[in-house]
């Protein structure tokens, strides 16, 4: 296996790269440490439950010290993340939150519209009025498709209650 | 569909029950039919989920109750649902829970928190035993012949069956530990479902295999497998095989499923449910349903079932130490 | 054989009656429309519709569930290929070569290839279901744990396609697939690996969860992350024709061709499955290209091969299921539960005791398959204009749609964080450049391969050498060193023989 070398990039330590190759490294110590308490009892298995995850943890240490090698030596290459549209982001993150914390008890048609509000809001849009009707229009025509319909039930909430 | 008249029938099931535990009978029932909650910890489409509807179809078919509102909580052998059915459903006196005792090893392999001796039983409904056959090609001719070479050999005789710690796993440690093998010593091939099993039997990839007799009773009838012997308590009907006890080996064990009802229901509640499936499991529409799905009636209610549950625990707790799968 | 004409034409006379036309319209139809949701396949839409099996007929009920399972297979690629957000694990592959091409603003000739593809191949699968059955299933019942064993390394060998730019980026993927594959509890001893407490994990992690996550909401992460440019997003342009060019369709038929010859016998094998067929058509589709660069830019080839792979593995998966009663997929178990609820035990002598039911099934397969075409392909213009929509509405949409696929039926947070998380991972991994399809090989490969292996040393009593010994297990993993080293011995032997 061959490691690639940027010619064109500066060499030396670049931390993005590097934190990457030490996550995957300690990825690799997770899965170790996790397959070393398995508890291995059934004499019938002549292979048992560790040995593949033994090969796991093995390939991601080694990939692991090769992308932290790749890393202090120039890193590779890929999207410079330095125009990293934060607050886009943010409004995706938070859709993504409150439709975890919400769907339980809102409901899925509540939840749903407020996470389909905040990803437009994400990509640009800036007509949330528009986007919260649209929005709740889909959740509740799937809504009635899918769970009342088809009997894919997706859980129960305030606007379901109603129905 | 209304979520707020299902409360009401509820409130109306639940005081009645109370009020008036002694009328309880089917024909009271008839006049009122009342509405239940169906709660499967598996995915729709499995063994559970299939007995569930049949209960519903059931009921509904004799008048026993009228709407039936399902939920599914698929994972883990159970053990994902049997939490959620114990802390969502508490003291309530129409939820229904489906399960067997595959969920009782489920819950060891899982290290559940929580116990089947949380719930409140209702009812054993069906059973099914299991079967233990060799491929038609193979040189054992019935179980005595078996017995020997799972004897002097038990690591040649690899074991097609289900996944490791369900039941054709148990039934393998327990005949195991009957002719003095040891459970840990079987050699158990486990494999994804009935049908990935029944392939590698039928293409004498292993030396023998078990499951529930329906699994396999069609290759056995055709010929393609041989049947040795099963695991219930009396001959199976188009199997020409003893019963392990018939054999000398004592061990009997069948599959059992049943419904449970939700904890903290009074004594009250739980009589009105008891009666209620037992209505049904007596009905005609039931009983044709079990000729027809090819179950083994082994209903068992209230109480006498509740004593039944925490023996089981134990039995299968104890087998599931001997292999190796629980501590 | 003509036995089997004169049994087709009883049947095709069965499932071309009014009623059971019109079951196999609304199984298509529902079949579509499921399919084109991630996390809804078509055994768990079969198994929410089982009561229906106390009100209609068998043949009524059958022919319903055949065309939702032709339908499901159908309906995965069009969001695969549309939104990168594929409805079935067998749609996976279609999603990498297809959205690209979709990108491109070829979807319409993506969608076409893909539509007409499935139709040959699942034409073919059922003129095999036909005629070859009984040869297919016994062949099938030869693979014993060791060969399916070599059958995954050579799927193994697969992962070389799509490594992308640098082999250890590749890998890493593929390692933390595997990893991810592990997870849950251990089929062989019952013991739990990897769940880290949580009891929704000890099942594993469900294959389409990790693809939906690392791609379609790894995707929308990705790009809301983006910095807007002050120029408006520029709009895919859809390219000449919405369908088929002459050039797409000379590349097109022979991958057709070799996907059905591979999807066929893999599904009908006990485990097969959908999935490696698939694999190994886009390695071969990859190998075999004149154009092997425009692979991982949008080649039909590796949408042509690989939905050709998959909708031929539906109709093998039948095969077993129809000549033995074997359940050898999610979806047969279920319909072997519904035949049940027939008091029809599915098994050896369904053919003889049901000749009716399973000659009618069969019919409606080939009918199916016809009016997926018709259904399909006028829609193609309009399943084009959804990539019109503007992002912000289009994106809210799939985010959406991937919280019913993980959120139904088990109304379980814990599914959605975990897609959530996945989701994350997807963005990291296209933020570094890793590829994120050697993730789902090693996903579904690795414990398939780990599985297989044990099964075949606990019966082999751990002697390895039945991987050499058995004919099939030696064959496939000659067949692997071939695929892998083959290129370069023949380069080393062109050049000896130019020098």
């Amino acid at each position: 296996m061959t490691l690639e070398v940027h010619k064109d990039r500066p060499k030396g330590v670049v931390w993005e790269d590097t934190a990457v190759g030490l996550g995957v490294l300690a990825l690799a110590a997770l899965v170790a440490w996790q397959t070393s308490i398995i508890p291995e009892n059934a004499i019938y298995a002549k292979v048992g439950p560790k040995f593949f995850a033994w090969i796991s943890a093995g390939l991601l240490a080694i990939m692991g010290a090769a992308l932290t090698y790749e890393g202090v030596t120039g890193g590779w290459e890929h999207e410079e993340s330095g125009e990293t549209d934060w607050r886009s982001l943010g409004w995706l993150l938070a859709g993504l939150v409150l439709n975890v914390a919400l769907i339980s008890t809102l409901g899925f048609i509540i939840a749903g519209s407020i996470l389909f509000v905040l990803t437009a809001r994400a990509f640009g849009s800036t007509q949330p009025l528009r986007d919260a009707a649209i929005g709740f229009a889909l959740a509740l025509v799937s809504y009635v498709g899918f769970d009342r319909l088809l009997g894919y039930k997706i859980g129960t909430g305030l606007i379901e209650r109603l129905l | 569909m209304s979520t707020r008249r299902d409360v009401l029938k509820t409130l109306a099931l639940t005081s009645s029950a109370a009020a008036i535990p002694a009328l309880w009978s089917g024909a009271a029932f008839a006049q009122a039919p009342g509405a239940l909650q169906i709660f499967v910890p598996a995915a729709p489409g499995g063994g559970w989920d299939s007995t569930a509807r049949t209960i519903e179809m059931a009921m509904k078919t004799d008048n026993l109750a009228k709407d039936f509102k399902f939920e599914h909580a698929p994972g883990a052998g159970g053990a994902v649902g049997l939490p959620k059915f114990l802390s969502t459903k508490k003291g309530a006196a129409d939820a229904l829970m489906v399960g067997g005792m595959v969920m009782v090893g489920s819950l060891i392999a899982n290290k559940s928190p929580v116990s089947m001796k949380d719930l409140t039983p209702i009812a054993r409904l069906t059973g099914e035993a299991n079967v233990l056959v060799v491929p038609a090609a193979s040189p054992i001719k019935n179980i005595k012949e078996w017995v020997e070479a799972f004897k002097k050999e038990p690591g040649k005789m690899s074991v097609a069956g289900g996944s490791a710690g369900g039941t054709d796993h148990i039934l393998m440690g327990m005949i195991g530990r009957a002719v003095g093998v040891e459970p840990k010593a079987v050699s158990y091939v486990a494999f994804a479902g009935g049908g990935p099993a029944t392939a590698a039997i039928l293409g004498s990839q292993v030396a023998c295999g078990t499951s529930g007799v329906g699994e396999f009773v069609e290759h056995v009838k055709s010929g393609k497998m041989r049947a040795l012997a099963v695991s219930g308590g009396a001959r199976v009907a188009g199997v020409d095989a003893p019963t392990l006890k018939e054999a000398g080996i004592d061990v009997e064990l069948v599959n059992w499923r049943g419904v449970f009802g939700a904890p903290g229901v009074t004594p009250e509640q739980q009589a009105a449910l008891v009666g209620l499936v037992e209505k049904m499991a007596k009905g005609p529409t039931w009983q044709a349903e079990l000729k027809k799905k090819d179950w083994t009636d082994v209903y068992l209610g209230g109480p006498a079932f509740g004593k039944y549950l925490d023996a089981e625990i134990t039995r299968i707790t104890g087998i599931l130490k001997d292999l190796g799968l629980a501590t | 054989m003509i036995d089997t004409l004169t049994q087709l034409a009883q049947g095709f006379a069965i499932a071309l009656t009014p009623v059971n036309l019109m079951w196999c319209f609304i199984g298509v139809f529902v079949g579509t429309a499921i399919g084109v949701l991630p996390g809804i396949g078509p055994a768990l839409a079969i198994a929410l519709l089982l009561p229906l099996t106390y009100k209609v007929d068998a043949t009524a009920a059958f022919i319903l569930f055949a065309g939702i399972y032709y339908g499901a297979m159908y309906g995965g690629s069009t969001t695969s290929i549309l939104l990168n957000t594929p409805g079935e694990s067998a749609t996976i592959v279609t999603a990498m070569e297809g959205n690209k091409m979709a990108k491109k603003g070829r979807a319409g000739a993506a969608l076409a290839t893909a539509a007409i593809g499935s139709f040959v191949a699942g034409t073919i699968g059922t003129l095999g279901i036909t005629f070859i059955a009984e040869p297919v299933v016994n062949l099938a019942l030869k693979f014993g744990p060791a060969d399916y064993f070599s059958l995954m390394i050579l799927s193994f060998v697969t992962v070389s396609a799509v490594l992308g730019s640098s082999a250890v980026r590749g890998l890493t993927s593929l390692a933390l697939g595997i990893f991810l594959g592990l997870i849950g509890i251990d089929l062989q001893t019952g013991q739990p690996r990897f769940w880290f407490g949580v009891t929704e994990l000890s099942d594993g992690i469900n294959v389409i969860v990790v693809a939906v996550g690392l791609f379609a909401i790894g995707e929308t992460l990705y790009l809301a992350a983006q910095k807007k440019s002050d120029t408006p997003p520029e709009v895919i342009e859809i390219k000449d024709s919405i369908f088929m060019s002459r050039e797409d369709w000379a590349r097109s038929w022979k991958p057709w061709l070799r996907g059905s010859a591979l999807g066929f016998p893999i599904g009908a094998m006990p485990a097969g499955g959908a999935e490696i067929p698939t694999f190994l058509s886009y390695f071969i589709e990859k190998k075999l290209s004149t154009k092997p660069e425009e692979f991982g830019h949008g080649a039909i080839e590796g949408v042509a091969g690989p939905e050709a792979a998959n909708n031929a593995s539906a109709a093998g998966v039948l095969v077993p299921m129809l000549a033995l009663g074997l359940p050898t997929s999610a979806t047969a178990a279920i319909m072997l539960s519904a035949f049940q609820s027939y008091g029809i035990t599915p098994g050896p002598l369904l053919f003889t005791q049901q000749p009716q039911l399973v000659w009618g099934l069969i019919a409606s397969l080939y009918i199916g398959n016809v009016m997926l075409l018709i259904l399909n392909l006028p829609l193609i213009a309009l399943w084009v204009k959804m990539l019109k929509i503007p992002e912000p509405l289009l994106y809210g949409g799939i985010l959406m749609f991937a919280t019913i696929g993980t959120y139904g039926i088990s109304q379980s947070v814990v599914d959605l964080i975990l897609l959530y998380i996945i989701g994350g991972l997807g963005f990291l991994m296209r933020r570094f450049d890793f590829p994120t399809a050697p993730v789902i090989i090693g996903m579904i490969l690795g414990p398939l391969a780990e599985q297989n292996f044990r099964q075949a040393m606990t019966i082999s009593q751990g002697d390895i050498s039945v991987l050499v010994t058995r004919p099939l297990s030696l064959s496939l993993l000659l067949l692997s060193a071939l695929a892998l080293l083959g290129p370069q011995i023949w380069r080393l032997m062109r050049g000896r023989r130019v020098a």
